[in-house]
């Protein structure tokens, strides 16, 4: 989304050169269990990887959100947020410094499995003069509108109760203006992105992506109202709940568009099923993986946090019963402060880590098995290793 | 002030009106029993308006007189009903604040001007009695769209109450912004299941005027001329759009010629101009109990409409308080009394009636019909209305 990125990738541009040896193969799924931990620099190194396969990262419907006079005219406005807590900031950096690489993966999945699945035999005579490297170039629009959507949620969730603000965070005035500014920034990502949908000329793209939107919202409201309780306990809400609200939240916009990528083609139900299956399970596994971070790292700085919320608490909850997860939590307080250090231990020695990487595992094996049925191809291997990526622990 | 005005709207455009809507009328029972009576209240106070006073209608509604909302409201039964069934939300709290504003208390004036143009332009296509199914959905999804708008507008302008009732900000700006996201997401799945892709490019424009809109309101033009022309395409982004439009998507729906696409447009977009100005002239001259929101609000918000600009050519002296948003304690009340020393609202009122004029012209190219004659009278309804 924002220009550095951009420019970062612009080299990218067209070039679909012979990509290096895949570092793993499908062979064996035990192969690929008990290797070493994700390390970043692996990470990296799939990801550039599979940008290579797909041509060029995206098409320029972010380039030209990002030079209209609106948004330039907010990019003047954010400066004068500077120096407040708000939110909003944050996910501006996050945008220009994308540390994590992670920034556009539902965008590259998309195009992976895009050019996984290849034409279809039913219009492989009529479209084939607008496939760049392998993609339609409506699969490629499809692409950005997916991480439009997803960019404008992360903007609408960093809006802030007014009525709960801290001093610390800043003038009253000032937080408002962020609220302002933050809403009209995601609109406006929102409105490029029906844009982009009906540009599509698709109806049941339009639902499916539509209707994504509506799941992500109810998950992102669901996140919202777990995280507004750190430091309080959390509801006891299981592994079930947990992972149909994490499917809202994280997997339903990937899902739903790997299946519109394939609609897209005029593939039949059943690829369509597929690829929604590899984009949900991805990511799960991915989300999974994430929540694991702080309880798998071996540097952990003792003042970091971890979401109550994740997948190791929640299972490790689980295992416990509430009593005496209850118990835990209030050992680990101190003078209203939760010592984060103290609980991660506890939660270590108990087996909610092992259970989320066992899950974890669950949800990649699922993913892997989803693209069975896609042929062989330097996509599909690049999808697989994704999955490889988010499933190593140590 | 205001009494100089009174003469000379006698004298240029009121005529007594054979058939005007009030309590007496036949025909008016219900909301509309009330409507007539608010209207009867606002004729009582001194600045406001006339009832019927569009000078063209009487000559070309040759049909017998018939209540638009009453007409229009034949095809609406279950409308809120509806759209709740579209949002779909396992939250409770979530569906909660989602249905807050569909709780059958809105004018659902859009969705009455929805119903009446898709059967307008049945009518003109092949006589056809019938609506279809679909265009009745685009009265939904109008009236979503619409509401999904007024929740973000009402965060953004951090606004306590609308329609008589506090604003889903006291759930707090995180939950109703995505209150918001969730209305808009569920416009676009009906939207979607309609099945037509014109249909939706239609719409979809409609939502990026509304986010263009509220981007003009945030910025100001030093230039009077350029401010002018700002606020109309401002006013045509934010309100008249979604009503052009969604006439436009009916239409296409039921009829397959062009020029009526375009007549449903224009209709649309004119009586839509017309209606805001007429609401920012009631921001001026409506107390806040008839507006169920708090009145002067534009001002505190910074934002100059017609009537102010067209005060600010009497009095000079407002120039700077535009520039400065308003924003010197003061500002607001001085404004205020500028503006009803001036003929600001009159002027105001006066370009709102052209917009509807014009509207008629365009209405009137269809084939008569009872629905036809509807949106002419709504569009007079448009101009008299006081809330």
């Amino acid at each position: 989304m924002s220009l550095r990125q951009l420019l970062k990738r612009l080299p990218y541009f067209g070039a679909s050169g012979p990509p290096r040896r895949p570092l793993d193969t499908i062979s064996s799924v035990v192969s690929w269990r008990g290797q070493s931990s994700r390390s970043p620099a692996h990470w990296n190194q799939v990801v550039s990887e599979a940008e290579k396969i797909v041509g060029y990262p995206t098409s320029f419907m972010s380039l030209r959100c990002l030079l209209s006079d609106e948004l330039s005219n907010i990019a003047m406005q954010v400066r004068k947020l500077v120096g407040t807590q708000h939110p909003l900031l944050t996910t501006a950096r996050g945008l220009v410094h994308d540390s994590q690489h992670n920034l556009q993966l539902r965008g590259l999945v998309v195009l992976l499995i895009s050019k996984a699945a290849g034409p279809s035999s039913v219009n492989a005579s009529c479209q084939n003069y607008d496939m760049v490297s392998g993609i339609y170039s409506c699969q490629r629009s499809l692409a950005e509108i997916t991480e439009l959507i997803h960019t404008a949620l992360l903007v609408h969730r960093g809006i802030v109760n007014l009525n709960e603000l801290q001093s610390s965070d800043g003038p009253l005035k000032d937080m408002q203006f962020g609220n302002k500014i933050a809403i009209l920034s995601g609109d406006f990502l929102l409105a490029n992105a029906c844009n982009g949908l009906a540009l599509l000329q698709n109806t049941k793209v339009v639902e499916l992506l539509a209707s994504a939107l509506m799941d992500l919202v109810q998950g992102v409201y669901h996140e919202n109202s777990t995280s507004a309780k750190e430091n309080r306990i959390t509801d006891d809400i299981g592994i079930s709940t947990w992972k149909e609200q994490t499917f809202l939240s994280h997997g339903a916009l990937l899902a739903k568009s790997c299946q519109a990528a394939m609609e897209l083609a005029k593939h039949d139900a059943e690829v369509q099923d597929m690829a929604f299956q590899y984009g949900k399970h991805m990511a799960m596994s991915h989300k999974i993986n994430s929540d694991l971070q702080p309880f798998i790292k071996e540097k952990t700085s003792d003042s970091l946090t971890f979401n109550l919320n994740s997948a190791p608490v929640v299972l490790h909850q689980e295992f416990l019963g509430r009593d005496l997860w209850i118990k835990q939590i209030r050992k680990a307080q101190e003078k209203g402060k939760l010592d984060y250090a103290k609980l991660r231990e506890t939660i270590k020695a108990g087996k909610g880590v092992t259970s989320a990487i066992d899950l974890c595992r669950y949800h990649g094996n699922k993913a892997l098995e989803a693209l069975e049925s896609f042929p062989p191809s330097e996509a599909r291997t690049a999808l697989e290793n994704i999955v490889f990526a988010v499933t190593r622990f140590s | 002030m205001a009494s100089c005005w009174w003469r000379w709207r006698r004298g240029c455009f009121w005529r007594p009106a054979a058939r005007s809507p009030g309590p007496g009328s036949p025909g008016h029972a219900g909301p509309s029993g009330q409507r007539a009576a608010a209207a009867a209240v606002a004729r009582a106070q001194f600045h406001h308006m006339t009832p019927a006073l569009c000078c063209c209608s009487k000559t070309r509604s040759g049909e017998k007189y018939t209540d638009p909302f009453k007409l229009g409201w034949r095809d609406l039964k279950g409308l809120y009903e509806d759209i709740r069934k579209e949002l779909f939300i396992s939250t409770t709290e979530l569906k909660e604040m989602s249905e807050y504003y569909f709780d059958g208390k809105g004018k659902a004036f859009r969705p009455i001007i929805v119903v009446l143009m898709a059967r307008a332009c049945n009518i003109h296509h092949n006589n056809s009695r019938d609506m279809q199914a679909s265009q009745r959905t685009i009265a939904l999804i109008a009236e979503m769209i619409h509401t999904a708008s007024l929740v973000h507008d009402d965060v953004i302008d951090d606004a306590s109450s609308r329609r008589g009732k506090h604003t889903v900000n006291i759930w707090g700006e995180k939950k109703a912004v995505l209150a918001g996201d969730l209305i808009l997401s569920a416009a676009s799945i009906a939207l979607a299941r309609i099945g037509n892709t014109t249909v939706i490019s239609i719409l979809t424009q409609v939502i990026e005027d509304l986010v263009r809109g509220e981007f003009l309101q945030l910025g100001s033009k030093e230039n009077e001329n350029e401010r002018f022309a700002h606020y109309l395409e401002k006013t045509f982004k934010k309100t008249a759009s979604l009503i052009a439009n969604s006439c436009k998507a009916v239409s296409v729906l039921g009829c397959p010629d062009p020029a009526v696409h375009e007549i449903a447009y224009q209709y649309g977009k004119n009586v839509g101009i017309a209606f805001q100005l007429i609401d920012d002239v009631l921001d001026f001259t409506s107390c806040s109990d008839q507006m169920g929101k708090p009145t002067s609000a534009d001002l505190k918000l910074g934002l100059a409409t017609g009537p102010v600009l067209f005060a600010c050519q009497q009095f000079p002296e407002m120039n700077a308080m535009i520039m400065r948003r308003f924003s010197l304690p003061g500002d607001v009340d001085r404004a205020r009394q500028y503006v009803l020393q001036s003929d600001g609202v009159q002027q105001t009122t006066y370009l709102a009636q052209r917009y509807c004029h014009e509207a008629i012209r365009e209405i009137s190219k269809l084939r008569p019909s009872p629905e036809r004659e509807a949106l002419i009278q709504l569009s007079e309804i448009v101009l008299t209305r006081d809330k």
